[in-house]
């Protein structure tokens, strides 16, 4: 469980005496940071998170902070919306908000909110693509009222019909809205081209799929996952862990051990290709721009050149896309590319901005020459330097809260990537050359397969997207109800 | 069970007294001696240029965030330059005579080159038709030539550079109504560092590549006007205001900032960049004395400068309801705003309360009425209005699928009225007072929350305690206040109303 601290430290100590010769501006105008001498940098004492295995097999991971009389608590269930049928998408959302708000054997869902905003406390569920959440957070006064309606959530709820209802008007609503602002557009669309409109990774709620789902579907999607041995609860705050443990145990003491059978994660096939695809908007000034492939695992030893390279490429203010395309060029107030590793899929590599619609194709072709270069040829000493600086020196931003570091441990318990992760990013970070980032950008990054994407007025664009490729419009009528 | 190590406890030694106040805080007690102990890990300092400074100490992670407060925002703005304060602040981070450049003297004369053609440019555009286009093109022509002669001195995002180098994160800036704040954290050794850049930059910044970051701002006027919502309250706040400038957007209009110019931008920092109207605050594993010394070494030679005066107009009272429609392809919002007092004003706290209780959380009376029990809404928020002058408390509502603005706005209507006939709940006012309480723990938990919310409440409200002080004075407010305050403010009279009402367009219906 424990992180190494030493190596931590020295490479803090280190990078405070990175020499001035890598620094552009060390010039003879050079500026008087660069005669800055930063004294070591005081310790990081990592907390060691206590993890305790319960007898109906639920593990928890503990932390004390008696900084403030608070109490937090974070539950990951295994679970997701990859595991809902295809006819009725919206399933793991709506059990995940409806397990919350429809109350329990013993409450009412009204009554739980009553309870809680009486000691301004919450307690929030709800279910993602890949995990389950619960979290809870409370005065350390009220710990014992919160916890029980908070045990009582995750162990009975009863999925009560006319919040069932509500749940469905709030994603019918969300339905006939999807189209209002052009982000939400570009990203879902964006997202179905790269996975399949089918995929569990990009699919998203119709009229059809919602209509489907009825307080049954709930009941049987919570039985089948939500079992003690199948959740990790982190709590950190102003407690003592043994007798926290003990509280913990206690409130869960009903929750029976059962035999949970998870069943197989969906397959990402992917084929890279070049498309040029279009979606009309006739509101916005402004070309929404989207374009990239499949990207990786965080798994795969080359992720850690890939965190370097994205760093170089479009993942911070010092980025190339920063510079060229928004200081240099003016052309957008945000732009971005970034590598998506996932903890247990691939994820995506997506390069985009929003321009006005007048710059939209010459902005489509600056980013694409941007992504060409990473694989053309080395990055410089400098932009390397700047990258793996910033990541060591910012790094111990990553143990400045308790809740941050018992939530990482869960993710990689949970992902089953091993404990110290992090230790291990930071380590082959340092390790990084400028043949590593040209190597993996080459191996994973392909500038002539990207998928492209623009929402906006075609018409109002300096050139047509046919000089781009052959392109494809998107319908993105919303389909009514099935008769 | 079974138990796994169990280690070295995180230190807590100087948190202590933090531990103490908020251990009282959350039980019911007046905050006075609560305050008392907050105040040994606070230190405030004034350098004689007037910058004011406040120190706290919280030594849980070897990090510091530090907050500066400019106490300008487009409230500051006149006609014609609207959205400069926002423009300024992205300037602000273009470096200074000796970051960013690799040979100032030369740069200066190219920028002013650039200047004196984009007035020209100006001028000749102003003539509309009767413009000699052939004149303009070589302008422009001779523009951008000046242009990339002072590029070639610019050393690009060197400040961003630096920052990020030393290990920065949350490093941002940004503009409101009322004040610009420039915001980062950084390992606690690098607090020197922070004390070099941040007093050039405000000593000396060189407002270079600035008709390139125009642009880029132009781009992100064009980011709200592409969204339903921001185009609501535009015009919203367009017409809840006549005389006073809170009818501005903060980004400013297209056509100004177009034809602003950097002369402009600097005369306005002169202005409003006195060490007087900025307020910093440092919150983190810091030692006070140092932070002191630094300060006195790094921003003490920045010359004074008078207090900016306050905006004068006063918004005059509004004769009748106010109401726009805005005809768009987007499903319908709902934004209702009654003008309320500034901040400061005594009765502030009774805003406070009066939001709780109508609009936070599952149990707040709208949510219950307009979401959960009438079905007729996805959501509702409350605004209740922090400004330094008289403001807005907003109240918005998204109709459900199949549900008008009308039905939401009826329900609201009904909802107020019921405040001005029966009492609120005592449980009611007890949840608001407990929430408010329980809140500000929870913000004492982060250093950049801290460092915002003693910047603001020093700033604006003239002392840092009233971050305390507030929770005295919300503890004091009673079902009776409520209602006088619905009354006096919550009236039909005193209300601007802002609504979508859908529009396909053609390829869209």
């Amino acid at each position: 469980m424990k992180i190494k601290k030493t190596c931590l430290i020295t490479a803090i100590v280190l990078l405070a005496l990175w020499p001035c010769f890598i620094l552009p501006s060390c010039s003879p105008q050079a500026a008087q940071y660069t005669k800055l001498k930063y004294t070591r940098l005081g310790d990081i004492e990592i907390p060691d998170v206590e993890k305790v295995t319960l007898a109906n097999g639920m593990l928890l991971f503990l932390v004390e902070d008696h900084e403030l009389p608070l109490i937090t608590m974070s539950a990951m269930i295994r679970t997701g919306s990859i595991y809902e049928p295809t006819e009725k998408v919206g399933l793991a959302d709506i059990t995940g908000t409806v397990m919350r708000t429809g109350g329990t054997t013993s409450r009412t869902g009204d009554e739980i909110d009553e309870q809680l905003e009486q000691i301004a406390a919450s307690v929030e569920t709800g279910i993602g693509l890949n995990s389950g959440r619960a979290s809870m957070s409370v005065l350390k006064e009220d710990l014992d009222t919160a916890l029980d309606i908070f045990a009582d959530v995750l162990m009975n709820p009863v999925f009560a019909e006319e919040k069932v209802e509500l749940a469905k008007i709030q994603h019918r609503s969300a339905i006939a809205r999807r189209n209002d602002h052009p982000s939400s557009i570009t990203w879902r669309e964006f997202w179905k081209l790269i996975y399949g409109p089918e995929s569990p990774y990009a699919r998203h709620t119709e009229y059809a799929t919602i209509d489907k789902i009825a307080r049954n579907d709930l009941i049987k999607f919570h039985k089948k996952f939500f079992h003690p041995n199948n959740v990790m609860l982190g709590i950190w705050g102003d407690f003592d862990t043994r007798e926290m443990a003990e509280k913990i145990e206690e409130a869960f003491e009903d929750w029976q051990k059962a035999d949970v059978q998870l069943p197989e994660k969906p397959e990402v096939e992917y084929h890279f290709r070049q498309t040029v695809n279009v979606i009309h908007k006739d509101d916005i000034n402004q070309a929404y721009i989207c374009m990239g492939h499949i990207g990786g695992m965080m798994n795969d030893p080359d992720y850690f050149a890939l965190v370097v390279m994205n760093r170089i490429l479009g993942g911070s203010f010092t980025s190339r896309l920063f510079k060229n395309i928004r200081s240099r060029q003016g052309l957008a107030y945000s732009v971005y590319g970034y590598y998506d590793a996932e903890y247990d899929y691939p994820g995506v590599f997506y390069v985009g901005c929003q321009t006005k619609s007048e710059s939209a194709v010459h902005a489509i072709r600056a980013m694409i020459r941007e992504v060409q270069m990473m694989t053309e040829s080395e990055v410089t000493d400098e932009e390397l330097a700047l990258a793996k600086e910033s990541f060591l020196n910012s790094f111990v931003f990553s143990f400045d809260s308790k809740g941050e570091i018992v939530r990482r441990l869960m993710t990689y318990e949970y992902f089953g990537y091993p404990a110290d992760f992090l230790q291990k990013i930071k380590d082959n970070v340092e390790k990084v050359t400028k043949d590593d980032v040209l190597r993996v950008a080459r191996k994973h990054i392909q500038p002539d397969a990207m998928q492209i994407l623009a929402v906006g007025r075609p018409d109002d664009f300096d050139e047509p997207m046919s000089v781009l490729g052959p392109v494809r419009g998107i319908d993105i009528i919303i389909p009514g109800p099935e008769e | 069970m079974m138990w796994k190590m169990r280690e070295a406890r995180v230190l807590i030694i100087g948190l202590m007294s933090l531990f103490s106040v908020v251990g009282v805080l959350a039980t019911r007690c007046a905050t006075a001696q609560d305050l008392a102990e907050f105040e040994k890990r606070m230190t405030k300092f004034t350098l004689d240029n007037g910058l004011n400074f406040l120190v706290l100490k919280r030594h849980e992670a070897p990090v510091v965030s530090f907050h500066i407060y400019a106490d300008v925002g487009s409230v500051d703005e006149v006609k014609g330059i609207t959205g400069l304060a926002h423009l300024f602040e992205h300037m602000a981070f273009k470096g200074t005579r000796t970051v960013g450049t690799k040979k100032y003297k030369a740069e200066a004369k190219a920028m002013a080159k650039m200047d004196q053609l984009f007035e020209v440019i100006k001028e000749e555009k102003r003539k509309g038709g009767q413009a000699d286009k052939e004149k303009l093109q070589q302008l422009q022509e001779h523009f951008e030539k000046a242009q990339q002669e002072a590029q070639k001195y610019i050393v690009h995002d060197e400040y961003e550079e630096v920052y990020t180098r030393a290990g920065s994160t949350g490093f941002n800036a940004y503009t409101s109504e009322d004040a610009t704040q420039y915001i980062v954290s950084l390992p606690s050794n690098k607090v020197e560092l922070w004390m070099l850049l941040e007093s050039d930059r405000f000593a000396n910044p060189v407002l270079r590549e600035f008709y390139k970051e125009r642009d880029v701002v132009t781009e992100e006027r064009r980011l709200g006007e592409n969204s339903p919502h921001r185009r609501l309250y535009e015009e919203f706040q367009a017409i809840a205001f006549k005389a006073h400038p809170y009818s501005e957007p903060v980004i400013g209009h297209m056509s100004d900032i177009r034809t602003l110019t950097r002369p402009e931008a600097e005369a306005f920092f002169k202005k409003y960049y006195a060490p007087s109207n900025l307020t910093v605050a440092i919150v983190g594993d810091v030692e006070p004395q140092k932070i002191r010394g630094l300060a006195e070494k790094y921003f003490s030679h920045i010359k004074s400068g008078p207090k900016p005066e306050r905006v004068e107009t006063v918004e005059p009272p509004q004769l009748g309801e106010r109401r726009v429609i805005i005809e768009d392809p987007s499903q319908p919002r709902l934004l209702i705003g009654y003008h309320r007092p500034s901040v400061t004003h005594p009765d502030h706290a009774i805003f406070e309360a009066i939001a709780e209780i109508i609009g936070v959380g599952r149990t707040s009376r709208l949510y219950k009425s307009l979401v959960k029990d009438k079905r007729i809404a996805v959501s509702t928020y409350t605004y209740r209005g922090r400004e330094k002058y008289p403001t807005l408390f907003i109240i918005s509502a998204v109709p459900a699928k199949g549900h008008t603005s009308q039905e939401c706005e009826d329900v609201i209507y009904a909802e107020i009225e019921r405040l001005k006939t029966e009492l609120v709940l005592p449980e009611e006012l007890d949840k608001a007072k407990k929430r408010t309480r329980a809140s500000l723990i929870r913000q004492l938990a982060s250093n950049r929350g801290l460092a915002s919310q003693l910047t603001f409440y020093e700033a604006v409200t003239g002392n840092w305690r009233n971050l305390f002080n507030q929770l005295d004075m919300i503890e004091h407010v009673t079902a009776e206040d409520i209602q006088r305050i619905v009354k006096e403010y919550f009236t039909r009279k005193n209300r601007t109303v802002g609504l979508i009402e859908t529009v396909l367009t053609e390829n869209e219906s």
